[in-house]
């Protein structure tokens, strides 16, 4: 009888520190966690200082009528200017 | 109820589909018709209470005619406001919808002959309401609309309300009345009225002068008088109107003399209705000549019907708009609403374990701000150790609304310590935390309602109730002790006075130096120059005795420089003196060195300025009594002295004449402060929010 309740015991006291164990793994990862998304949303805020510091929310501001049309103006600028610099590389070649 | 002059045109027609909705009891009061009206309505049988047309007011008639009548409910109609089948019951499902139901109103439905443009504006104005043609139910905060063409009273409410006795809107300011008070409305789609105004151009122009008038003595509504918006507002409703005619097959010609008429009516609208917010800036002749009702004074006394009682001497109440959408302190509010948010249960072993999550809410700051620079000293070294740390700003008065959290990030950074994790403002975002930690009593309440948290820590650079005299402020800022977080205060003397004062046990660290900026410079020591940390915004700092005590001095001896720091302001003064801003660190650290003495005052927590001068060899004098000894004892390296302008000058004055005590608080305090550490701060700060957790584990272990 005392075998068994040793047993027992003992099979406890190790199936509590496994647990323990996982527990404190798992506050680890929790930390880490944490921490990278700290550091995620802390980067992002060190790259929108200027935004920020001029109120500028490029979201909002291309939402704004006529802001797809001045994109679009954009790219087509982009894009002739592309085909300019093209066409000289190929006349100059 | 129907209030009735010259009515007789639907008078009759509206009796009887009063008699066929069957309600109980009809009154109409006549105020001085001259057509049948009077006539009609005796021979409907109806009551008829005939009253003098001066003595006739909105809302004071109304309030008459509720008095005489009976029933629990009373429906008031205008006498152009004719009942459509159903009327009655619809109103008496609208007061079964909820016991706090205290009104409730109908749609006013077009007349055949209306025009277009109020066949419309009706007909959109009235679908807004019910969208899905089903009863809507108003309350608090919700839509006040309210119109005496076609209403249903609960007299329990009409009772504790009561119309206004304004000249116009009575209905509207019942409305919003109501809802402030608690009481529901209802607006019923089936309670129908065929009603419409249609008049003259003229005319209409007039009565939105009236009508608008009346929103401004009742609400306070101005009108803007915007042209271009105006014209874009005109040219819309047009359009609307051609689309709404076209859609009911109306030919194109008659389209087109109603186009011209909503042209005109639209226009006029927006101009009149803009005059008549402004009517009480005008000549009475003028404002008479534009007011249907022919209205000169600015807002027309009731007469009492009786005539006998007095005239009150109370003056006219302005209603003033809401121009917050809280209240300033409404965190705290609802933290005593419905408590703190209750804390996680606690993790074996959590307060051992090597990393933490640490977030820390601070109030706003400025430049130059000791308790931030405090916090962020010891925060960026929590930081370094490797626990996962962010700060959340608590802005109950919104100073920092136009800063941007990139922008708070960076400045933290440039004003006090280089911390490199998150700054948040407001707490959508809130991750929860191992510890929370408040950091002044602005930021108290607004944690408490944090959830997700294993403990909460208060770290107290002062005792903040004594630098408000009895207020709000004061009060809820002692409040703050009393929630339960593990408090960790800046000095033991702060330690003590919680204890002792709230009962709340706690912890204290002591303020470091930064020695690699505060240490005595390569400069020649001066032998006569006194400098004073003359902050006289913040009232804690005594300046008005410092100043009484640097006068005397000069009395004393004349020859001793005196240098005031700390601030932008100029301070008045009956000596002379230099001035310099605010100063960076490096640039006190120079003037520490230079000078002879220092003065710095403090009627609460010792601050950090005396260890940084004592740091470059700058003997300080402070005041006795206070909470310097718990630190420096009572025979220290600071020169301590009671608060008394004589007594100070006294010990400025020593220190000036006696060469060896000088010698001997300028050693003393050099090699006092070299333990003081921001290390050795953030050492008893992170001890303190380990504390904080073991607290929470002791008390969830079973004993």
């Amino acid at each position: 009888m005392a075998d068994v309740s040793t047993s027992t015991s003992e099979e406890l006291a190790a199936e509590n520190a496994r647990l323990r164990e996982r527990l404190g793994a798992l506050e680890s990862e929790l930390v880490e966690v944490q921490a990278r998304t700290n550091a995620i949303v802390a980067q992002s805020q060190e790259r929108a200082y200027w935004l920020d510091r001029w109120h500028v929310d490029l979201n909002a501001l291309m939402e704004r009528p006529g802001a797809s049309e001045f994109r679009a103006s954009l790219r087509a600028a982009r894009s002739v200017t592309r085909l300019l610099r093209r066409l000289k590389r190929r006349l100059g070649s | 109820m129907i209030p009735v002059k010259d009515g007789e045109r639907y008078l009759e027609e509206l009796l009887e589909a009063l008699g066929r909705e069957g309600v109980d009891e009809i009154l109409v009061i006549d105020s001085g018709s001259s057509d049948r009206s009077p006539a009609i309505a005796r021979a409907a049988g109806v009551e008829l209470l005939e009253i003098e047309p001066g003595s006739f007011g909105h809302g004071h008639t109304r309030n008459l005619g509720a008095e005489r009548v009976s029933g629990q409910l009373i429906c008031f109609l205008t006498q152009d406001a004719t009942p459509c089948p159903g009327w009655l019951a619809a109103f008496r499902e609208a007061f079964e919808l909820d016991e706090r139901v205290g009104a409730a109103f109908g749609p006013h439905l077009a007349r055949p002959d209306t025009s277009p443009f109020i066949a419309r504006e009706l007909s959109e104005f009235f679908t807004g309401f019910a969208p899905d043609g089903n009863p809507t139910i108003q309350r608090t905060g919700g839509e006040s609309f309210l119109s005496n063409v076609n209403a249903c009273y609960a007299r329990e409410c009409w009772q504790q309300i009561r119309f206004r006795e304004v000249a116009y809107s009575e209905d509207q300011a019942f409305g919003r009345d109501m809802l402030e008070a608690g009481w529901a409305k209802v607006y019923h789609p089936a309670a129908t009225v065929l009603h419409a105004h249609d008049y003259g151009p003229l005319e209409f122009m007039r009565r939105y002068f009236d009508e608008y008038r009346g929103l401004r003595e009742t609400t306070g509504h101005v009108e803007p008088f915007a042209l271009a918006a105006g014209a874009r507002e005109v040219a819309r409703a047009v359009a609307e109107d051609r689309r709404w005619m076209a859609a009911r097959g109306m030919r194109p010609g008659e389209q087109a003399r109603w186009i011209a008429r909503s042209a005109v009516h639209h226009g006029g609208r927006r101009v009149f209705s803009a005059l008549g917010s402004r009517a009480d800036r005008m000549p009475p002749a003028l404002r008479s000549g534009l007011s249907l009702e022919r209205r000169g004074d600015a807002a027309d006394p009731p007469a009492d019907d009786a005539g006998l009682a007095e005239t009150s001497p109370l003056p006219p109440a302005r209603r003033i708009a809401r121009k917050l959408s809280g209240e300033i302190y409404d965190t705290p509010a609802r933290v005593w609403r419905t408590g703190p948010a209750p804390l996680l249960e606690p993790v074996p072993g959590m307060a051992d374990r090597e990393r933490l999550r640490l977030a820390m809410v601070i109030p706003t700051f400025s430049r130059g701000s000791g308790g931030h620079n405090t916090l962020f000293q010891i925060f960026s070294r929590l930081e370094r150790r490797g626990h996962a740390c962010s700060v959340w700003l608590a802005d109950y008065h919104g100073y920092a609304n136009a800063v941007w959290p990139g922008v708070l990030r960076r400045e933290i950074q440039e004003y006090f310590a280089p911390f490199q994790g998150p700054v948040y403002k407001g707490f959508d975002a809130w991750q929860g935390a191992d510890v929370a930690i408040a950091t002044g009593w602005q930021t108290a309440h607004a944690m408490l309602e944090l959830d997700q948290c294993r403990a909460r820590a208060y770290v107290i650079n002062d005792h903040e109730p004594e630098f408000f005299p009895s207020s709000a402020e004061q009060a809820l800022s002692a409040e703050t002790y009393g929630y339960g977080m593990h408090p960790i205060a800046a000095s033991p003397w702060l330690r003590d006075l919680l204890k002792s004062r709230y009962g709340t046990p706690g912890e204290a660290f002591q303020l470091g130096v930064d020695h690699d900026v505060y240490r005595p410079r390569p400069v020649e020591r001066r032998r006569d120059t006194v400098i004073y940390y003359a902050r006289y915004a913040t009232p804690r700092r005594a300046v008005p005795i410092g100043l009484m005590a640097l006068a005397e001095l000069k009395r004393r001896r004349p020859e001793v420089r005196v240098i005031l720091f700390g601030t932008d302001e100029i301070l008045d003064a009956s000596f002379d003196y230099e001035h310099v801003d605010v100063l960076n660190p490096t640039q006190l650290s120079w003037l520490y060195s230079e000078a002879t003495v220092g003065l710095c005052l403090s009627l609460t927590n010792f601050s950090l300025m005396p260890k940084e001068m004592l740091a470059c060899g700058l003997p300080c004098v402070e005041l006795a009594g206070i909470s310097a000894e718990s630190i420096f004892g009572e025979d220290g390296p600071l020169e301590l002295a009671p608060l008394d302008s004589n007594r100070i000058a006294d010990s400025i004055e020593r220190l000036l004449e006696d060469r060896a005590e000088w010698d001997r608080r300028s050693r003393e305090g050099i090699d006092f402060v070299a333990s003081h550490t921001w290390d050795q701060a953030t050492d008893e700060v992170e001890a303190g929010l380990r504390h904080a957790l073991r607290v929470r584990e002791r008390a969830a272990t079973p004993s």
